[in-house]
C-alpha cells in the first residue's frame, strides 16, 4: 500500500487530528536521546487499546513496520523508525487508569510520564519505584519496553519488578491480558518476558504496577574522595559491611564539577569524585546504617562525608545527580552515554580502562553512574556534525563493553540494547542464545512488523567472551 | 511412542550419553538418565526430539506429578551441581540446577550471605526445581520472589538446543528476559541446567513476634496494621488454627496467627515491638525461632498422623481478598468436613490450603472462589499433572512461546495444553 494510502487508514482510525504527515512534523520524531536518526512516514496518536488493535492489524496487512514511542528519552535508538515505518506514539493515551492503594497497584496507559504516577498517589503515602533520570519526561510505555532502572533500583529492582500485569496488542491484532494486580498469575510469566522485550513482541496498552510505601526516613549522604580509585572501592566495601543502599551513586571529578556549574548542588569542586548515598527505611535503622556508611566511606579514605540536613538540601544534591547528562552539554554538542555492566567489585578497573580509552581516542569522557550495581555511563563527548568522530565514539564506545564484557558484565544494564548495540549482542550470546531468542520473537512477531531491526544483530560475530584479551589493561586485571 | 515403549536402541544411546550406570530402565519401561553435564542434558534432548519421546526433568521429586511419572525419560539433574561463579563480594553466584537449596544456602551462609529462597524441604528442593515451579517459603514477603532475583539462567530447550538468559551482574537488560520464561514454567519450555542469582547480606539478628487473634478478620486487620506502619519485615506470615495444629500437634488453641519477623539491631527490635504494640503474646528468637520458620517452611510436605494424601493448592488473590478466600475455605470447611489448614505470605496475598478428606476441591473450593471474587484468583495444585487447575487466561500466547522453545512436545512432565 502507498504511503499516503496508509495514512489516509490510519486517519479513519485514530482520527484525522492524530496523524501527523508533514515533514517538518515528522522531524521530531526521527531520533530519541540516542546518536541515530530515521524519519518516519507517519505518526499516530492512538487513543484507546482498540485503535491500537486496529492499527496493529493494518499494519500486518499491509506490511508496515510500526515503532511504539514514548517520550523519545531512551538511549539506545529503540524508538527510532526504519525507513517507511509509522510511529504509534503514546502522548495520547497518558491517563492513570486507576489506583488501588489497598492492594498497593495502580494500572496506567503506556504515555503517563514516570514522575507524574508517582505524584498522583502521592496524596496515598505510595509511589513507584523505578525512577530513571529522564523520570521527568519518559513514559512507563517506555519503562516496560526497555525494562528501565534509575538510580533507587539498587534497593528496589527494575521495571520488571514492579509490574504485575499488562494489556498488550499482538501484531496480528488480538489483544492479550498478561498476568493482573496479583503477585503471581497462572500459567507462563509472559508478563515478565514482554517486559524489557523492547517493542518487538507487542504493544503494550495498559500497564499495572506495585507501588510502594513512602518509607519513614530518607537521608542523604555524600561521600567526597579524592581520587575516583577511592571512590570505586569504597562501593563494594559498603556492600561488604552488609548495607544496602537505597541508591549509591557516583560522579567522578570532571563530571560533577561540569554538573556543579550548571545546577549548584553542592558538589566539592577539588574533589577527584563523590559518591550519593541514599538510605531509606525504618528511622532507626537509617540512622545506624549512615553512621556505619560514614565509617566505612572514612575508613576507605573519603576526605569527608557530609548528610543533607533538610530535604532541600537532599533534593539538590539529587538535582545534580539527575540532570548530570544534561549538563555536559555546556561543554559539548552531544554526548555518547553507555550503559555497560561490571561486577562491583570490577569498578575500579573498568573506570581506569575507559580512562586509557579516553587517552587512545583522544575523547572526553565523564563517569556518573549507578556504583552500587556496577551500571556505568561513560558519556562521551563529541560533535555530531562531524561524521568521523561519530565513528570514533562508537568504536570507543564498543571498546568500553567490550572491556564491561570480558569482566562478567554487560552490554546494557537499563537503556537496552535496540539499534545502538544490536550489533555487539553477539559479545554475550552465542548464536544458539540468538536463535532461541529469535525463535521467541517470532513466536509473536514472525513478519518482523513490530520495531524491526532491533535488537537482534545484523550480523553474527560469534566471538568468545571468555578468552584472555590482549588489551593491557585488561591483562593486568587477569582478564 | 508411549512411556512403556523405549527402544531398546534408544536406552542403549542414553546409556552412551550418559554412562551404564546413569541411564537406567524404571519399572513402567522408561529410562531414569542422569547427566553430568549441560552437554550431556542436551545430547539427551536431542535424542528424544529425534524419537519423539517425552521428557520429565525432576530435581529432587519434592513435588512429582504423575505426568512427570510417565514420560519415557526421566531426566534427573542431580548431578549438575558445578558452581559456575561465586564472586561473594559482589553479592552473586551462579551454581548447577541439581544443587539443593540447603547446600546453596550453606556455601553462601558461610560468608554471611543470604539465598533468599525458602521452599519446603530445602534439603532435597534444588535449584532448578525452585525455580522450575516459581518455588518460595516465608521470605518472599521480605525479599521478593525468585523471579526478583534470578539474573541469569543455562538451559537447554525441548529441542536441544543449549542457550541462556541474563549474565552474572544484578543489572542487565541485555536480549529477552528468558528467566521470567522459564521461571514458573514448570519443565515445559527447556530443562534449566545452572542458574544465577542475586544474594542478600545476611541478618546479624531476627526476631520473630506472633499475635494471636480469635478470628482470621482480626488478624488479618492486625497484616493490615503491620502493612500500614513504617515497618519492613523479612516474613508476614498468616497460620490458621488447623495449620497451627499440623505442625505442633500438641497445640490446642484456636488462634489465627499473624508472625512477624524483623531482622536489625536492638533498637530496631525495640522499635517493631513498639509498634506492633499489645496484639504481641509471644516472642521468639534462636532455635525457637529458626524451629518455628523451618516448620511454616516445611508446611507443604509436614507428615502428620492423617492416613490420606492430603490436597494442596497455593492460591494468589489481592491482598484485600484474602478474607473471602478463608470465608469459603471455612464454608467448605463446614461442608465438607475435613480438615483444611492454610497458611500464607498474607501481605502479598498468597494462601497455602492443606486439605484432607477427598474435599472435592474444584466444587468447594475453586469454583466459588471464582465465582466470589470473579474470576481474581491464581490457583497452583502441588503435585497435578496440570498445575493450573484454572485454566491460563493466556493459553494461545503460551502455545506460541511452547512451539518456539519445544516444538515437539518432547517436555511433557506437566499436561499443560
Amino acid at each position: 500500500m502507498h504511503f499516503l494510502a496508509v495514512v489516509d487508514q490510519l486517519r479513519k482510525i485514530a482520527g484525522r487530528e492524530a496523524v501527523l504527515d508533514r515533514p517538518e512534523d515528522l522531524m521530531l520524531y526521527e531520533y530519541d536521546a540516542g546518536v541515530r536518526k530515521c524519519t518516519p512516514v507517519a505518526v499516530v496518536f492512538p487513543q484507546n487499546t482498540q485503535q491500537v488493535a486496529q492499527i496493529m492489524r493494518l499494519a500486518s496487512s499491509t506490511g508496515f513496520p510500526v515503532v511504539a514511542r514514548g517520550a523519545g528519552t531512551g538511549l539506545s535508538g529503540g524508538a527510532i523508525s526504519p525507513e517507511g515505518g509509522v510511529v504509534l506514539a503514546f502522548a495520547r493515551m497518558n491517563r492513570v487508569l486507576e489506583v488501588d492503594a489497598e492492594n498497593m497497584r495502580a494500572i496506567a496507559q503506556p504515555g503517563v510520564v514516570n514522575l507524574q504516577l508517582s505524584e498522583h498517589v502521592a496524596h496515598l503515602g505510595l509511589y513507584f519505584a523505578p525512577d530513571p533520570s529522564s523520570q521527568k519526561a519518559c513514559t512507563i510505555g517506555g519503562n516496560v519496553a526497555e525494562n528501565s532502572g534509575g538510580p533507587h533500583t539498587l534497593m528496589y529492582g527494575v521495571t520488571v519488578n514492579h509490574v504485575t500485569g499488562l494489556t498488550a496488542v499482538l501484531p496480528s491484532g488480538d489483544v492479550v491480558h498478561l498476568g493482573g494486580k496479583a503477585a503471581e498469575s497462572s500459567g507462563y510469566d509472559l508478563t515478565g518476558f514482554f517486559v524489557g522485550s523492547e517493542g518487538t513482541v507487542g504493544v503494550v496498552t495498559e500497564i499495572t504496577v506495585r507501588l510502594l510505601r513512602r518509607p519513614e526516613r530518607i537521608t542523604t549522604l555524600l561521600g567526597i574522595f579524592e581520587t575516583i580509585d577511592d571512590g570505586a572501592k569504597t562501593v563494594s566495601a559498603i556492600t561488604a559491611a552488609g548495607i544496602t543502599p537505597a541508591a549509591l551513586e557516583m560522579l567522578d571529578g570532571w563530571t560533577l564539577r561540569a554538573v556543579e556549574a550548571a545546577c549548584h548542588a553542592g558538589y566539592p569542586l577539588d574533589a577527584g569524585a563523590v559518591l550519593l548515598i541514599e538510605l531509606e527505611g525504618l528511622a532507626e535503622q537509617v540512622e545506624e546504617q549512615a553512621e556505619a556508611v560514614r565509617d566505612v566511606c572514612l575508613r576507605e579514605s573519603a576526605r569527608e562525608v557530609r548528610r543533607a540536613k533538610d530535604e532541600n538540601e537532599r533534593a539538590l544534591l539529587w538535582k545534580g545527580r539527575k540532570n548530570a547528562f544534561a549538563a555536559l552539554g555546556r561543554l559539548a554538542p552531544s554526548y555518547y552515554s553507555q550503559d555497560g555492566v561490571v561486577p562491583r567489585t570490577k569498578i575500579p578497573a573498568v573506570l581506569r580502562f575507559i580512562q586509557s580509552v579516553a587517552e587512545k581516542y583522544g575523547l572526553r569522557i565523564g563517569n556518573i553512574f549507578h556504583a552500587g550495581d556496577g551500571n556505568l555511563h561513560p558519556l562521551i563527548l563529541f560533535d555530531p556534525r562531524d561524521p568521523a568522530q561519530l565513528d570514533l565514539v562508537q568504536a570507543a564506545g564498543a571498546e568500553i563493553l567490550e572491556c564491561c564484557v570480558a569482566m562478567g558484565g554487560s552490554i546494557t544494564g537499563e537503556h537496552g540494547v535496540g539499534l545502538e548495540k544490536r550489533d555487539l549482542m553477539p559479545l554475550l550470546f552465542t548464536n544458539d542464545d540468538l536463535d532461541v531468542m529469535l525463535s521467541l520473537r517470532n513466536a509473536f512477531n514472525a513478519a518482523g512488523v513490530l520495531n524491526p531491526g532491533k535488537l537482534f544483530p545484523t550480523t553474527r560475530m560469534c566471538r568468545e567472551t571468555s578468552g584472555p584479551s590482549t588489551n593491557p589493561v585488561l591483562q593486568a586485571e587477569g582478564m | 511412542m508411549s512411556a512403556t515403549g523405549v527402544a531398546v536402541g534408544v536406552a542403549r544411546e542414553l546409556r552412551a550419553i550418559c554412562g551404564d550406570e546413569n541411564a537406567r530402565e524404571r519399572p513402567n519401561g522408561g529410562v531414569y538418565v542422569s547427566p553430568a553435564s549441560p552437554e550431556e542434558v542436551a545430547d539427551v534432548l536431542k535424542l528424544a526430539n529425534e524419537c519423539h519421546l517425552s521428557v520429565g526433568p525432576a530435581g529432587g521429586s519434592t513435588e512429582r506429578s504423575t505426568a512427570e511419572l510417565n514420560t519415557d525419560i526421566a531426566l534427573h539433574l542431580n548431578r549438575l551441581t558445578e558452581v559456575e561463579h561465586y564472586d561473594h563480594a559482589d553479592l552473586t553466584v551462579g551454581i548447577g540446577a541439581g544443587t539443593t537449596v540447603a547446600q546453596l544456602s550453606a556455601m553462601v551462609g558461610a560468608d554471611r550471605l543470604l539465598f533468599a529462597c525458602d521452599p519446603p524441604s530445602p534439603e532435597r528442593a534444588t535449584v532448578g526445581g525452585v525455580l522450575a515451579r516459581a518455588g518460595h517459603g516465608p521470605l518472599r514477603y521480605g525479599y521478593g520472589a525468585v523471579r526478583d532475583y534470578c539474573i541469569g539462567v543455562r538451559f537447554v530447550t525441548g529441542d536441544g538446543r543449549r542457550a541462556k538468559g541474563g549474565g552474572r551482574v544484578v543489572k542487565n537488560v541485555a536480549g529477552y528476559d528468558l528467566m521470567k520464561l522459564l521461571i514458573g514454567s514448570y519443565g515445559t519450555l527447556a530443562v534449566i541446567t545452572s542458574a544465577s542469582f542475586k544474594l542478600f547480606p545476611a541478618s546479624r539478628q531476627t526476631r520473630t513476634y506472633l499475635a494471636e487473634f480469635a478470628t482470621a478478620r482480626e488478624a488479618l486487620e492486625f497484616r493490615d496494621r503491620v502493612m500500614l506502619s513504617p515497618l519492613s519485615p523479612m516474613c508476614l506470615e498468616l497460620v490458621s488454627p488447623g495449620a497451627r495444629k499440623l505442625m505442633r500437634p500438641e497445640m490446642t488453641s484456636d488462634a489465627w496467627v499473624i508472625c512477624v519477623r524483623a531482622a536489625g539491631s536492638d533498637a530496631v527490635l525495640a522499635r517493631y515491638r513498639k509498634e506492633l504494640g499489645s496484639a504481641v503474646t509471644r516472642e521468639l528468637e534462636g532455635d525457637s525461632e529458626s524451629g518455628m520458620w523451618k516448620a511454616v517452611e516445611d508446611f507443604p510436605a509436614s507428615q502428620t498422623g492423617q492416613v490420606d494424601q492430603p490436597h494442596i493448592v497455593e492460591l494468589t488473590v489481592w491482598p484485600r481478598d484474602v478474607q473471602v478466600v478463608v470465608d469459603t475455605l471455612l464454608e467448605a470447611t463446614a461442608l465438607g468436613g475435613p480438615d483444611t489448614a492454610v497458611i500464607g505470605r498474607v501481605g502479598i496475598g498468597h494462601l497455602l490450603v492443606k486439605s484432607y478428606g477427598g474435599l472435592d476441591l474444584r466444587r468447594a473450593i475453586f469454583e466459588p472462589l471464582t465465582k466470589n471474587l470473579k474470576g481474581k484468583v491464581t490457583v497452583k495444585a502441588v503435585g497435578a499433572a496440570n498445575p493450573w487447575p484454572i485454566p491460563p487466561e493466556n493459553l494461545a500466547s503460551m502455545r506460541a512461546v511452547k512451539q518456539a522453545l519445544d516444538p515437539n512436545n518432547v517436555l511433557r512432565g506437566r499436561e499443560i495444553f
